[in-house]
């Protein structure tokens, strides 16, 4: 374990122990310079990180903010902005205190008054404002020190403060009150800062010299770690054509690129000046039942629908053979992961969904498959769902709209659908706590009846939240994965390959859920 | 002049209104909203929620039309719900650039239409006529995006003559506008320069048969005469029509090969707000648009008046 990683709550956190080794092998970038042009496969809207939870903003976003605390490489917190955390023994009092010399890319020295500003900020406008729900207040002793004061004791706090799904960046104090999506030009801690944004076209990134690294680590972790900007500018161009992207990296216009098409994927590996970088599990590709509308609100129903399906057949249409078969709601490399319910997961048994629909007394009712063609991959599980159900005798039909549209009717309405297609991927990658959320209310998305929680489903929940133990809250995420399952509230097909591709002359490169640009260089 | 020039102004206002009312109620009418773009594919219904609430989109729908029109009469058009700019400055970022694709597209349109129209008509019969009508064919039925990758494949990554995409501005470096420009306004010029050569040829042939055209022949003009002073002179009439419903292709057209090409410009960014839902983009978005359309189209109505003498906007 890297020096500076949470260790479990409730005892003081230094990130400072053992230094002088630290120094002696921390990250020094081989070469500096170059403009790195990164083909990115979806527009941004903004680079306002607190009022945004798109992949696309995070992508740009996480090269130019930090936070006090983020999750490293195996998704473990750590302390970023902070040098030290201190739980108090009645688990109500977090105490931070900051790293010392750390500037903003303004020049501005950071001090715990923009800590609490970003708080302020986030709380009133940050997408998920939630998290501070059970923080009575935080304030500032100190211009070195942030300390949180919780309303009541909340085992998981700092999981959830070192999410990345959409984090609470720290921000100069004179930004405390820009509205939503207002923050046109960011400013951050992070090791470059913004030179320009063209929404639709690219954003310009350039080294921020007066960037702090974190010495308590040697090397770049996840979204934190002893980070280094080696280029001198990194311009995010956006290409959504995937025959463009390829058609940049082969010319060596983009030196990396991002979501290359499978099609592309073996000629590009004939080319020995191009490196291919597959990141697994990238996503898990999901359908989730309407239990509030006929014939889905059977459980037979549903463990008919469950046993006719075949996911190499659904996964292999929707990524176009980039995939693993997964069962549940994290991935085998994650800590979190649990193959409780593997029992319901790829029945593919034509004759036991035949029994189970006998038995529901199914009289040919229509099941509406809600999907969009926005996201293929969504259309094409749907596609084969489709012909999979109907082989066993089930009425399926599909209604395509667009990706909007399908979500909007998914929320607001439990008529004329069964199932909707989407895909779960940042939160997946976050924790069975951050995927587990979307199967109670208010964000249940299986649509419970009355829109009341299954109560053994909310009895896991709560106890995964409030148990003292770590064991204690990964068996109740065993136990809320098996029911979910076993009761079809969720249909997850599998797991997604996400590729990247880069120059062979870029170093340094490594997947991850952005792409990170410190040290990263170009060696030739 | 000047009259006339007033006068289609002050009428292009109800215009303006109306097409303000359907964009409107258009954008409404289709489900989903910017919230759910904004919060990206893996939001939670909360997260959602508290966007929409931001946002004012839980607003009653006709206090959402009163604003609009409210704010549309102080000069303000709002601010994108997504890029958190004002549409204003959003749109006139925006505009410059698909002007210029849009004007260079325009000048290889007018120089491959004009000129294989009027050797078709002067070669009638020929295999250079064939020839000429059979290129214009195939410019008219290649969809532009796909002639856009054919182009990036053989230009960019075959001879690497040009970049694969991505844009310079004219004002930042003339020659990288080019060669940023040059495939994007091909691939929208072909498509419209076989429009213009097959409608050149069939004016041209027509007028060439008029009498005072053989008039002209007879008192003994040289040929270059006739057809440039005689003929082609009386063949713009319907020409310039078709000119000025080719700015709007191409403006319209523009949506497809931004996207292919990542050039910021107005189409790209009204497709990313119809996509999402970005109603003050979208409305603000259109009604400029619109309003550049119609001073297009009332300039093409002042050239009928300077290319015809005969032509008269008095009512009369």
């Amino acid at each position: 374990m890297s020096r500076g990683i949470l260790a479990p709550v409730g005892v003081v956190l230094s990130a400072a122990m053992s230094l002088a080794t630290a120094q002696a092998e921390q990250f020094k970038c081989p070469r500096t310079g170059g403009n790195f042009v990164f083909g990115q496969e979806a527009n941004i809207n903004t680079l306002d990180q607190m009022t945004s939870s798109t992949i696309s903003t995070r992508n740009i976003a996480m090269n130019i903010y930090e936070s006090l605390m983020t999750r490293d490489e195996n998704n473990h917190p750590i302390l970023e902005l902070a040098q030290a955390m201190n739980e108090a023994p009645d688990h109500l009092t977090y105490t931070f205190k900051l790293r010392q010399g750390v500037h903003f890319q303004n020049g501005k020295p950071l001090t715990s008054a923009d800590v609490v500003a970003s708080f302020d900020r986030y709380a009133k406008v940050g997408n998920q404002r939630s998290t501070l729900d059970n923080v009575d207040r935080w304030d500032a002793p100190d211009p070195a020190t942030f300390v949180i004061h919780m309303k009541r004791i909340q085992p998981t706090f700092i999981e959830a403060l070192s999410s990345f799904s959409v984090p609470i960046v720290i921000i100069p104090a004179e930004n405390r009150d820009v509205p939503a999506q207002q923050l046109t030009q960011p400013i951050g801690t992070g090791p470059y800062q913004l030179v320009e944004a063209i929404p639709g076209s690219a954003v310009k990134l350039k080294r921020f010299d007066g960037y702090q690294p974190n010495t308590s680590f040697q090397e770049r972790t996840g979204f934190g770690g002893y980070k280094q900007a080696c280029f001198d500018t990194v311009t995010f161009r956006i290409v959504t054509e995937p025959g463009a992207r390829v058609a940049g990296l082969r010319t060596g216009e983009l030196p990396g690129v991002e979501d290359v098409p499978s099609k592309s994927v073996a000629d590009l590996k004939q080319d020995a000046g191009i490196t291919i970088l597959p990141l697994k599990n990238w996503w898990i590709q999901i359908a989730s039942p309407n239990v509030s509308n006929p014939p889905t609100d059977k459980l037979l129903v549903r463990k008919a629908i469950q046993a006719a399906l075949d996911m190499d057949e659904i996964m292999d249409a929707a990524s176009d053979g980039n995939y693993q078969l997964n069962v549940g709601f994290q991935y085998p490399n994650q800590p979190d992961y649990t193959d409780a319910g593997k029992e319901t997961y790829n029945i593919h048994d034509p004759e036991l969904a035949k029994k189970y629909l006998a038995q529901a007394g199914y009289q040919g009712e229509p099941v509406v498959l809600l999907t969009n063609k926005d996201y293929p991959p969504m259309y094409n599980s749907a596609l084969v769902m489709q012909q999979q159900l109907q082989a066993v005798g089930i009425n399926a039909q599909m209604k395509v709209v667009d990706w909007p549209t399908s979500v909007q009717m998914s929320q607001n309405t439990t008529e004329g659908w069964n199932f909707f297609y989407t895909g779960w991927g940042t939160q997946p990658a976050l924790g069975a706590l951050a995927t587990m959320q979307f199967l109670v209310q208010p964000n249940a998305s299986y649509k419970p009846v009355g829109g009341k929680d299954d109560p053994d489903i909310l009895a896991a929940w709560n106890d995964m939240n409030t148990l003292p133990t770590p064991e204690g809250r990964q068996n109740a995420f065993a136990l809320m994965q098996k029911l979910v399952l076993e009761r079809v509230y969720a249909v997850p097909f599998g797991a997604f390959t996400k590729v990247q591709a880069v120059r062979s002359n870029v170093d340094g490169f490594v997947p991850f859920r952005i792409p990170r640009m410190s040290n990263v260089w170009f060696s030739h | 002049m000047g009259g006339i020039l007033v006068r289609r102004l002050l009428g292009a206002i109800p215009i303006l209104l109306l097409v303000s009312l359907i964009t409107f109620g258009m954008i409404h009418m289709i489900p989903g909203d910017p919230a759910v773009a904004i919060a990206g594919m893996s939001a939670t219904p909360e997260q959602i929620a508290n966007i929409r609430r931001d946002l004012g989109l839980d607003q009653p729908l006709l206090r959402q039309l009163w604003d609009w029109y409210a704010n549309l009469f102080r000069g303000d058009l709002g601010r994108s719900l997504l890029l958190g700019q004002p549409v204003v400055q959003a749109t006139m970022l925006r505009l410059p650039v698909t002007l210029a694709l849009s004007a260079y597209a325009l000048l290889l349109t007018l120089l491959i239409g004009l000129v294989t129209g009027i050797v078709a008509a002067l070669r009638q019969n020929t295999w250079i006529d064939q020839a000429a009508m059979v290129l214009a064919m195939i410019g008219i039925s290649l969809p532009s995006f796909y002639l856009g990758l054919l182009m990036i494949i053989v230009f960019a990554v075959g001879l690497r003559l040009l970049p694969t995409g991505g844009y310079i501005a004219l004002t930042e470096d003339p020659l990288g506008w080019l060669a940023t420009s040059t495939m994007p306004a091909v691939s929208l010029a072909l498509l419209l320069a076989g429009l213009l050569a097959r409608i050149t040829r069939s004016t041209m042939l027509e007028v060439l048969r008029q009498d005072y055209i053989r008039t002209a022949r007879a008192k003994g003009l040289p040929g270059r005469t006739v057809v440039v002073k005689h003929a082609l002179a009386n063949a713009l009439i319907p020409i310039t029509t078709v000119v000025g419903i080719i700015v709007s292709l191409l403006i319209s057209g523009s949506v497809v090969i931004e996207t292919l090409f990542s050039i910021p410009g107005i189409g790209q960014l009204l497709t990313q707000a119809v996509l999402n839902r970005d109603y003050p983009m979208v409305q603000g978005g259109l009604l400029i648009t619109t309003a550049l359309l119609v001073l297009v189209n009332i300039g093409v109505d002042l050239c009928y008046a300077w290319l015809d003498p005969r032509v008269h906007y008095d009512g009369a």
